[in-house]
């Protein structure tokens, strides 16, 4: 197996990751918002537009891990047609450029998840307050924002 | 992260119900009305409107708490992940249809339907009269079968209903803990319930002069207050109670509970602060996001409203003055 791993395999492994990996978080994160928020509505349809606010917001880091992917095949020429020929020392860089979305993504959607469900129970009781809710909830974008910023810096920083 | 998001629905929407409390003005308004009448009125203005509007008689208001006991405890059987919780806390209306049907049996009459809970319990009421009728205990769980089997086979000429309540209360609380005891808030919620019946049990046989081999029966074992510290206690003074527990969390249960026994030679501020202590300790825990907190919260704090409720109008019923009435009255949970 490791014969045929070349540069841009792994390169590739690190989109893959990227895409995978912060996908799933959001994809538990929404889905537990999503628990939440059917809890209030059985009770109270009228909340709907409100909690489903806060149901998109651990949806982020699954852009942001998607958005990580695209810049790696676009930097290595998967989208234009012509696959560059990158050294394994390339293909490793590329990979770890990926991790920081990657990692970071998984984790931070499910905790953002997390803080927006018991948002949820929040406007439950005080629907005044769903500002308060998503500032809650926002907090914890930050650091997904943070890791996309490090996973881009480092894709531009690699010179093939 | 733990498997605690499967509780994020059932959280969320006991929040929902959570808002269709009773509030504390709701609660000095109907203990401030003129009359049972008055009282019932405020009461038809809050989400109790429509049953309170099909009440005949102010005297029935027994069968609408009834009734929203047992709407209530439906409602979260139909959506709770954790049916454990529910049941912990609802077998003490099994055991209390099963003390009923047992008193009955032993003194040979029908069982008073009204002093029955026919929708609240785990056992739908008709399968234990099926197993009275047929003798039958063997679907019971184990400790409250054991229990039941334990007083037929003492039934004698003179059937006790004190040892019914003994016994039965005994297997009340084993079977609780067997229930509750992979969830840790809940085995803490029910020790501290343990250990404040222990502490009323032994005020109780204190004040009544019972020997020490009936506090040894009455004594609840779940509780975490150990045994010999009441046995110990039983010669002395009920001072030296307050001396004991002045470290544990009830220190100031008990010692504002017995101020009232030696002022007034009532218990009723004991029973209070009992419950409060109770309700505190849940309402502490109620921010929980995912867990068992906010349900067990929710439905000792139904429980809590019904019991207000119940005590403003048997008072109005029975024309207490509003302060008297007032000194009964437990926080409430919202």
């Amino acid at each position: 197996m490791f014969e045929s791993m070349t540069g841009i395999v792994l390169a590739l492994l690190g989109a893959a990751l990227a895409v995978g990996l912060a996908g799933i978080g959001s994809a538990i994160g929404v889905g537990l918002v999503g628990q939440s928020a059917s809890g209030v509505v059985s009770e109270d349809p009228d909340k709907f537009g409100q909690t489903l606010l806060l149901q998109a917001l651990p949806g982020t880091q699954g852009i942001y891990g998607l958005l990580t992917g695209f810049l790696i095949m676009q930097r290595t020429g998967v989208v234009g047609g012509n696959l560059l020929e990158l050294t394994m020392e390339q293909g490793w860089a590329v990979f770890m450029a990926a991790m920081p979305v990657a990692i970071v993504g998984l984790l931070s959607a499910i905790a953002q998840g997390r803080a927006a469900a018991a948002g949820v129970g929040l406007i439950a009781k005080r629907p005044e307050e769903l500002g308060k809710a998503i500032i809650f909830a926002v907090m914890v974008e930050t650091y997904a924002v943070l890791a996309l910023l490090a996973s881009i810096l480092l894709l531009f920083g690699i010179t093939f | 992260m733990a498997d605690d998001s499967k509780y994020a629905y059932a959280v969320a929407r006991v929040r929902v119900l959570e808002n269709r409390l009773l509030n504390k003005g709701q609660i000095d308004r109907m203990a401030e009305a003129p009359g049972a009448r008055e009282a019932l009125q405020v009461l038809g203005e809050t989400d109790y409107g429509s049953a309170v509007g099909e009440l005949e008689d102010v005297h029935h208001f027994e069968d609408l708490l009834a009734a929203e006991l047992g709407r209530v405890y439906g409602e979260v059987r139909r959506f709770y992940p954790e049916p454990r919780l529910i049941e912990a806390l609802a077998a003490k209306y099994d055991v209390h249809n099963l003390k009923v049907l047992l008193k009955a049996e032993g003194m040979g009459k029908e069982a008073g339907e009204d002093l029955l809970y026919p929708e609240v319990g785990n056992i739908p009421l008709a399968k234990l009269q099926v197993m009275f009728a047929t003798e039958d205990f063997r679907d019971l769980p184990c400790h409250l079968r054991e229990a039941v089997e334990e007083v037929r086979a003492g039934w004698g000429e003179n059937p006790d209903p004190q040892l019914i309540d003994i016994v039965l209360d005994g297997a009340l609380y084993r079977h609780i803990f067997t229930l509750i005891a992979p969830i840790p808030f809940l085995e803490e919620f029910f020790t501290h319930q343990a250990n404040l019946i222990n502490i009323k049990t032994f005020i109780r046989v204190q004040i009544l002069k019972q020997d020490e081999d009936f506090l040894h029966r009455v004594l609840l074992k779940g509780g975490d207050i150990p045994g010999h510290l009441f046995h110990e206690l039983l010669p002395e003074p009920l001072e030296a109670l307050c001396d004991r527990l002045a470290l544990s969390p009830y220190a100031q249960v008990v010692e504002e509970g017995l101020q009232e026994w030696q002022e007034k030679g009532r218990l009723t501020r004991l029973e209070k602060l009992a419950d409060d202590f109770l309700l505190e300790f849940v309402r502490s825990h109620r921010h929980q996001p995912f867990g068992p907190q906010p349900l067990l919260g929710y439905l000792l704090a139904v429980e809590n409203e019904l019991k207000l409720i119940r005590i403003i109008m048997v008072g109005k019923l029975n024309h207490l003055p509003i302060e008297e009435i007032r000194e009964r009255l437990r926080d409430v949970y919202v």
